[in-house]
């Protein structure tokens, strides 16, 4: 932001260059993913199971059926994940705004425990609306809590409001699960945060709102670069204030929700990549969201792959592996850089 | 009011006193032996002792179970009307309730792997103060619980040579004859017992599960997998659903303590990878629960069941 | 306007915030002695109102009733006062993080050390097959162990708040991922004992548990209290407590070991019991508005949260008797919410 007009540009081509490097990656992984799994597949039959499907073939099954779907659902989680905390981030002004702390994993998780408890879903594909409608629904009371009063939803009432929802919603999960074991062994594994068993159908269901959230999530930029100045300065600036607020948490919570139908909560991504992004762009959301949304599959796709191959014959699932493989990345750049208060 | 403290008195006192006559005396699966000075009559269970006690005629006053009594299978069909419930989830349990039942014995299970009475540490804690606590051992086989149960019951005054009692003994042995025929008419016929979960398939070891064992030693060719998760107490190994015809086997036996767990199978695209799942060839095991001969009797009819109608010869 | 109207107008001013100080303390300390009183009354025993008294004084007049006595003595009453002491510590522990980090999501349940003493402890419950007070211990060390490894990575010069708050989340992520990963390996039973634990609970109150932890606030207490002048120094912002050198650091490393003491003690007795350490000190602040650090008073509040919850646990369900950690979320979540939605302003609830 200091720097001098003339060396805007180059910035912009240095950083345009670092995204255009950052998006030939992600497709490097998603095709390390189509081709890694617990089972050796050559590459070209997995090749042969894209252009030429026979479902005949075991390999070609395990392909379409289960290394695709989770290969997309993967890129599609993971962008929307590094989207939704780079709004989320930006909108409170809190280093630790995320999903988690905004009352939508807990929402989505109440959703599906109360599915699996009471009325007896068990399978994902019924999680998906349950997860969704949850999250929705958690966001919007935190919001609305957050807004009464003079003020409106400022930064810290937002925090504060989506912590105490989080911690309702947690204790009702808790007094569900402790009491009926059932519902325990469900969730314990969607809970967890995992890429394995969705199918095309997850993708089908999801994509749609995941799109939206993106558009959406994109055109906030300016909006967020705002709000950075605080809220008087924006005010002065002639922002409106309450529906910039709106309008980034309406993004977030779309994006955030689908994620988490589609994947289960993952905590970790939403809340360090934006700080991984920041600082390789420096301040200013135009450039924060592009890298977060894509900076943000690589680390989950990338997990993922990892999972898959780290302790056969089973899998350790994604939501393990990030936190293993991005939190010493993160806590080394924590100390590294004096990473932008925001 | 007074009558419930002077049990209590009575009660706390006998633990302190040198008892006179040692009208009951009985060794427990953690090898302690418990005496007291009458046959107790008051006894408080947990679940799956009391799965293994009420039909044997002995009920007891409290039960505390891992779960909603709704959602305990071993206590499945059993009649508990006038039973208190003095707990529904693993390591709670309801102290004062306790103690206003004035229980003269607590009955558990031991459980040797863990080292720990059912219910757990927190559960014995609490409960050590009111009453002594004692129990058969999981073991190796159910049948031999069973008879360990009846044992049991029979020191705490149950007559086993009741008409009903031996009814379901005697249906239990000819279901077991009758699983026995069966596996002997198919001695190629490969089994397996796994748990289905969205993210992986666990095939489950024998030797971590009595019933399992049982099935083994009556003929049933069941696969023990090669690697167990040692994370898990050697019960299971986790294999990715991309690996779901490790073990190919011809009849595939997936835990029904839930019955979602099927449904969860039914929905892998790759669950029909293994021939067993592909043929339908697929029936319950009755994971970690049976405790008695009637519950045990249906469960090996429906396995009989599916033995005869399964094609033995799908898997390599 | 005269210098003695502004003197008389600013003592006016202190006089109305002592006032309001007393006035809060007093409420709450007279809603904590009826919140103890009905934890020594209520229950499925049942146990005369004479009765309690008469076991309370049993061991000066020697009336004994040993079956309402063991009720009273060796069941409600550690409880209560295992539900005090650890209410307590937990709100010190919070408001301590929230005043030294500025930020009122850095609550040790937030910012990783309580995911510290859980990762340990499901590790020794699900691992080692472990439990009673070893799983105390464990968690303990793991409680304490986090918080050393949290400042040692935070350390560069110095530590600010803004890289302990992100490492502190840093560290709870990956310790939350072992924590699911121990779930998903485990068999069924050992999950629910674990996850009992995790939720946090009265039920298995020793009193080894309360000799410990009340052993710990005896020391920690004050030396808290002589901690606190330089955190009136600290409040001001990292810049200006820098200029006051060297001597604020250690006020400041010395607060942060009395706040991991104070969690770790009171995690290691009762489990993590949550939102009790996150929602004492915005209580407290909002109850005094502006009139006073609340330190006393978010060490009431948390006793009488945990207090309440936990007679609301065993009570409010016929039949079902919950951990009092499931109760601690909502009961003081709601408190929050109240006063979020009550105050206009939001600088209060800070």
């Amino acid at each position: 932001m200091t720097a001098p007009v003339s060396d805007r540009g180059r910035k912009a081509a240095r950083l345009g260059l670092g995204l255009l490097l950052l998006a030939m990656a992600l497709v490097a992984i998603a095709l390390l993913s189509l081709t890694t799994g617990a089972r050796a597949i050559p590459a070209e039959t997995v090749w042969g199971a894209l252009t030429a499907y026979d479902p005949a073939s075991t390999e070609h099954r395990i392909i379409q059926d289960l290394r695709l779907p989770r290969t997309i659902v993967g890129l599609l989680v993971g962008a929307a994940l590094g989207l939704a905390g780079a709004v989320l981030q930006g909108a409170t002004r809190n280093p630790l705004a995320d999903p988690s702390i905004l009352g939508i994993n807990a929402g989505a998780a109440l959703a599906v425990v109360l599915g699996v408890a009471f009325f007896g879903m068990t399978q994902l594909s019924t999680y998906v609306w349950l997860a969704f409608i949850g999250a929705g629904a958690a966001m919007l009371v935190v919001y609305a809590v957050a807004s009464l009063g003079r003020e409106g939803a400022t930064p810290v009432k937002l925090a504060l409001a989506g912590a105490a929802i989080t911690a309702v919603l947690q204790s009702i999960i808790n007094a569900i699960l402790l009491t009926s074991p059932r519902t325990l062994d469900e969730v314990r594994f969607w809970q967890v945060g995992s890429l394995a068993g969705r199918s095309i159908d997850i993708v089908f269901q999801v994509a749609p709102f995941l799109a939206l959230g993106a558009v959406l999530a994109l055109a906030t930029a300016r909006l967020l670069d705002g709000l950075s100045m605080g809220d008087d300065v924006a005010r002065a600036l002639g922002q409106r204030i309450g529906l910039s607020r709106g309008l980034a948490g309406l993004a977030a919570v779309i994006l955030a929700g689908a994620a988490t139908a589609a994947a289960g909560p993952i905590a970790f991504v939403g809340l360090t990549v934006p700080h991984v992004a920041r600082a390789v762009t420096g301040p200013g959301y135009r450039w924060i969201l592009p890298y977060s949304m894509v900076m943000a599959p690589i680390l989950l796709l990338g997990a993922d792959v990892v999972g898959r191959v780290i302790s056969p014959p089973g899998e350790v699932q994604v939501g393990i592996v990030t936190a293993f493989i991005g939190a010493p990345f993160f806590i080394a750049l924590v100390r590294r850089r004096k990473l932008a208060a925001l | 009011m007074f009558r419930i403290s002077a049990l209590a008195l009575c009660l706390l006192a006998g633990t302190a006193l040198p008892s006179f006559a040692q009208a009951w005396s009985y060794t427990g699966g953690d090898g302690e032996t418990v005496t007291l000075d009458a046959v107790p009559t008051r006894i408080i269970a947990h679940q799956d002792a009391a799965a293994g006690l009420i039909p044997l005629g002995i009920r007891p006053v409290g039960i505390y179970a891992d779960s909603p009594i709704e959602a305990a299978k071993a206590l499945e069909g059993l009649d508990l009307t006038g039973i208190e419930i003095v707990g529904t989830a693993w390591s709670e349990v309801d102290i004062e309730k306790v103690a206003a039942l004035d229980p003269d014995l607590i009955i558990g299970e031991w459980w040797d792997r863990n080292g720990a009475w059912s219910g757990g540490a927190d559960v014995e804690a609490a409960l050590a103060p009111l009453a002594p606590l004692t129990g058969v051992a999981a073991s190796d086989s159910i049948v031999g619980m069973i008879e360990e149960y009846e044992e049991l019951a029979a020191s705490l005054g149950a007559d086993l040579d009741d008409l009903a009692i031996a009814r379901s003994k005697a249906d239990f042995e000819a279901a077991r004859a009758g699983f026995q025929a069966a596996t002997a008419a198919k001695p190629d016929l490969k089994a397996v017992a796994v748990y289905a979960g969205a993210d992986a398939i666990y095939f489950a070891d024998p030797a971590g599960a009595a019933e399992l064992l049982d099935l083994r030693s009556w003929g049933l060719d069941l696969i023990s997998p090669e690697g167990v998760d040692a994370a898990g107490n050697n019960y299971f190994e986790t294999v990715s659903w991309e690996n779901a015809d490790k073990y190919p086997a011809d009849l595939i036996l997936v835990d029904n303590r839930s019955a979602s767990t099927l449904q969860t199978a039914l929905a892998q695209p790759t669950w029909t990878l293994n021939p067993g799942a592909a043929a339908g060839q697929v029936t319950d095991w009755p994971a970690f629960w049976l405790r008695n001969y009637a519950a045990y009797a249906g469960e090996l009819e429906k396995l009989t069941a599916a033995i005869n109608a399964a094609d033995p010869d799908l898997a390599p | 306007m005269s210098i003695a109207l502004d003197t008389s107008r600013i003592s006016r001013a202190r006089s109305r915030a002592a006032a309001r100080r007393h006035a809060v303390a007093g409420g709450l300390a007279a809603a904590l002695v009826l919140g103890f009183a009905a934890a020594l009354y209520l229950g499925d025993y049942p146990v005369p109102l004479d009765g309690v008294i008469r076991s309370l004084f049993s061991p000066l007049t020697g009336l004994t009733d040993r079956g309402i006595d063991f009720i009273v003595l060796q069941v409600r009453l550690p409880r209560a006062i295992l539900a005090l002491l650890s209410g307590a510590a937990f709100a010190l522990a919070g408001i301590i993080f929230q005043t030294l980090l500025r930020n009122p999501l850095a609550s040790p349940d937030i910012i990783g050390i309580a995911h510290g003493a859980s990762a340990a402890a499901v590790f020794s419950i699900i691992i080692l097959g472990w439990s009673g007070l070893s799983v105390s211990l464990g968690a303990f060390g793991g409680a304490v162990l986090t918080a050393l490894a949290i400042y040692l990575l935070a350390w560069r010069n110095g530590v600010t708040a803004y890289r302990v708050v992100l490492i502190g989340i840093g560290m709870a992520a990956m310790l939350a991922a072992i924590i699911s990963y121990l779930f998903t390996r485990a068999r069924l039973n050992e999950v629910q004992q674990a996850m009992a634990w995790l939720v946090g609970s009265l039920n298995a109150s020793r009193p080894g548990d309360i000799v410990v932890l009340g052993g710990a606030m005896l020391v920690l207490v004050p030396a808290m209290i002589a901690l606190l002048r330089g955190l009136d120094a600290m409040e001001l912002g990292d810049d200006t407590a820098r200029a006051l050198g060297a001597r604020v650091e250690i006020n400041r490393l010395g607060l942060m070991l009395v706040a991991v003491g104070f969690a770790a003690f009171a995690t290691a007795a009762v489990g993590p019991v949550g939102f009790v350490a996150f929602v004492s000190g915005p209580l407290a602040r909002a109850l005094l508005k502006g009139a006073g650090r609340g330190f006393l008073h978010a060490s009431l509040v948390g006793a009488l949260v945990m207090l309440v919850s936990d007679l609301l646990a065993q009570h409010l369900l016929p039949n079902t008797q919950l951990p009092v950690g499931v109760v601690t979320g909502a009961c003081g979540a709601l408190f929050l919410l109240w006063l979020l939605m009550a105050s206009g302003r939001s600088g209060r609830v800070n």
